[in-house]
């Protein structure tokens, strides 16, 4: 087929700056709805993924399934579990079996203070960090028991709604009407963990008036999963069930499911209004050429090398504005974190969410230039050259 | 057989339940390298014959033969590739591509052609230089007056070495002194490298310059002049 010169299409985009910037900024907002979008359902996936190859199983009350902090089981179910489960990880003497309260509580900066700050507080044993290797103190300690301390997640501050300097070492947090002293700072990157305050269990059970434990995490050797779960079936008293801590995760991401479906229908609502408003803009800068496409046909171009010129063009531009929206996604929303009720996940532009956000600039451009493009290429040849 | 012939060629168009027929039924053959002007009123049917032989409109009913071809049987990609080999196109309002140079608005029928770069440059430098314009190569249609708008746009005209060369009021949008030079200019491309040139006009004074004028009203032919000094070539 004979085409029209690439160049062509390139010098057409610098014929009126404005429709020019219309077109960009349409695709640029497309792209950005449809990447921002992507990355807060990639972001919240991630902070509702353990690891593949975790081993991890946990502990609950029967019936508490869906919610760990809602789950009460006893302070003994940990020995038992050392006792009745063989081949549960240990390393040097000490089994992987972390007994964790997980408790929803509002907390506030000074004493008396109205304000209400709502966070989510683990008490653990330091058999935690060997269940959750993913955690690490980046600055401070890890709290001792007794002394009234607690330790922050790097993300708490957020989930929190405060500054990060109000979590800052040394500063407190009040609450069973006292003072807990920030001691240490961790960061356990992509789980819920990460906006979470970790404290001594014996002190949170004190401070909470609760004496029973909310899990039991076990970290499985040469067991399985299902050596697990028929103890918790032999234990009958103990009130018990196991779930794998990937399909803990897995059932939480269903629960999200519906939330992350609204964000991409919203997103698409949304850029489908952009696309018709840079729709209308190609209509106009198309319309303006019809007498040119005619003249173009008369010495002999085919409509199919006028349309792909077309074609050409409003990719180019979309796709400038698709690699702008990219370009501003990382710099300014990549790590942006999002509060939810599980704690906080952080927004992810990753390669998959700039790859969806290419293809929706390059799609763009083309579905935005076909209504246009036929419109103009419909008029007979005499027609077209009559046009003004 | 003339290198033209048009035979009972019929043109209507439907407009909602109007139909209208600004070429009715119409008889003419043209030699080759005449150089021929259509004259008439408004809705005459001139610029309809014009862009019937043109290619870039069909008849309704009738037969249009040029070079022996019956191009009213062709279809619209086969006018297509007719057009590019036999037809240049002269426009009223000139149609150059704004953001293309002189010089690229004239190379652009020769990317039709498949040729190199080298003889591409080579056709586009003659047709500049016989048009006079060459010194303005590389200039966009904005930095051009309308005349040398124009000479670019015979140059783009002419710069396939077409068999026929039509021209649609050629000098409707320009001065009395730029029209002279155009009409000119024209004359010496239909003498110098015998094409036939077709123009349509409502001025008598640029039908003067042709061989032959011929005067359109409803769709039919009405009246031949032919200037003393020139030799006839229509029936």
């Amino acid at each position: 087929m004979k085409r029209l010169p690439f160049d062509y299409a390139v010098r057409n985009l610098g014929r009126s700056r404005l429709r020019l910037a219309a077109t960009i900024g349409g695709s640029a907002l497309v792209v950005l709805l449809v990447v921002t979008a992507a990355a807060f359902v990639q972001g919240m996936r991630r902070s509702l993924t353990i690891s593949p190859d975790s081993t991890n199983v946990i502990l609950l009350a029967s019936g508490s399934e869906e919610s760990v902090e809602r789950s009460q089981i006893g302070n003994s179910v940990p020995s038992h579990a050392i006792a009745g489960i063989s081949g549960i990880r240990e390393e040097l003497g000490t089994q992987f079996v972390s007994p964790e309260i997980h408790m929803a509580l509002v907390v506030s900066r000074e004493a008396g203070n109205p304000e209400e700050l709502r966070t989510v507080l683990r008490g653990v044993t330091p058999t935690a960090y060997l269940v959750h290797p993913q955690t690490e103190i980046i600055e401070g300690r890890a709290p001792r028991q007794g002394h009234d301390e607690i330790m922050v997640g790097q993300l708490t501050h957020e989930k929190m709604g405060i500054s990060k300097s109000d979590l800052a070492i040394g500063e407190s947090l009040w609450f069973d009407d006292r003072p807990w002293e920030i001691v240490g700072h961790f960061r356990a990157p992509g789980t819920v963990m990460d906006a979470e305050i970790w404290m001594p269990l014996t002190d949170l059970q004190m401070a909470a008036n609760n004496e029973e434990l909310s899990c039991v995490i076990l970290t499985l050797d040469t067991a399985e999963f299902a050596d697990v779960d028929a103890w918790t079936k032999t234990r009958l008293d103990l009130e018990l069930v196991a779930i794998s801590e990937s399909e803990y995760y897995a059932s939480l991401q269903r629960f999200y499911r519906p939330v992350q479906l609204m964000v991409w229908v919203t997103a698409a609502l949304m850029a489908l209004s952009g696309l018709l408003g840079g729709l209308n803009t190609l209509y106009a800068a198309f319309s303006a050429r019809t007498r040119e496409v005619g003249m173009l046909q008369s010495l002999g171009f085919p409509r199919r090398a006028i349309f792909l010129s077309i074609l050409q063009e409003s990719v180019l531009a979309a796709s400038t504005g698709a690699l702008m929206a990219c370009v501003f996604s990382w710099v300014l929303l990549d790590g942006v974190a999002v509060r939810f009720s599980m704690g906080v996940f952080q927004l992810s532009v990753d390669s998959g969410a700039t790859a969806a956000g290419l293809v929706a600039g390059v799609l763009t451009g083309i579905v935005g230039s076909i209504p246009p493009a036929l419109r103009c290429l419909r008029l007979p040849i005499p027609s077209a050259l009559k046009a003004t | 057989m003339a290198f033209i012939e048009c035979r009972n060629l019929t043109r209507t168009y439907t407009r909602g339940t109007n139909a209208i027929t600004p070429l009715d039924d119409l008889d003419l053959d043209i030699e080759e390298g005449m150089f021929l002007s259509l004259m008439g009123p408004s809705g005459s049917g001139k610029t309809t014959l014009l862009n019937l032989i043109a290619g870039i409109d069909r008849p309704t009913s009738g037969s249009l033969t040029i070079d022996g071809h019956n191009i009213a049987n062709s279809s619209k990609s086969e006018l297509a590739a007719w057009r590019s080999e036999y037809i240049g196109y002269i426009f009223q309002l000139y149609n150059l591509v704004p953001v293309l140079t002189a010089y690229e608005n004239v190379e652009l029928p020769l990317l039709l052609h498949g040729l190199t770069r080298k003889e591409r440059h080579r056709k586009v430098s003659a047709a500049l230089d016989l048009v006079g314009i060459a010194d303005r190569h590389d200039h966009y249609p904005r930095q051009l007056s309308g005349g040398q708008e124009q000479r670019v746009a015979i140059a783009r005209a002419i710069v396939t070495d077409p068999r026929i060369i039509v021209a649609d009021e050629p000098t409707g949008d320009l001065d009395k002194s730029s029209a002279r030079a155009i009409l000119d200019l024209m004359q010496s491309i239909n003498r110098d490298l015998g094409r036939t040139l077709i123009m349509v006009t409502h001025d008598p004074h640029a039908a003067e310059w042709a061989q032959k004028t011929l005067h359109l009203e409803k769709g039919r032919l009405v009246e031949q002049d032919v200037p003393q000094s020139t030799t006839a070539g229509a029936t």
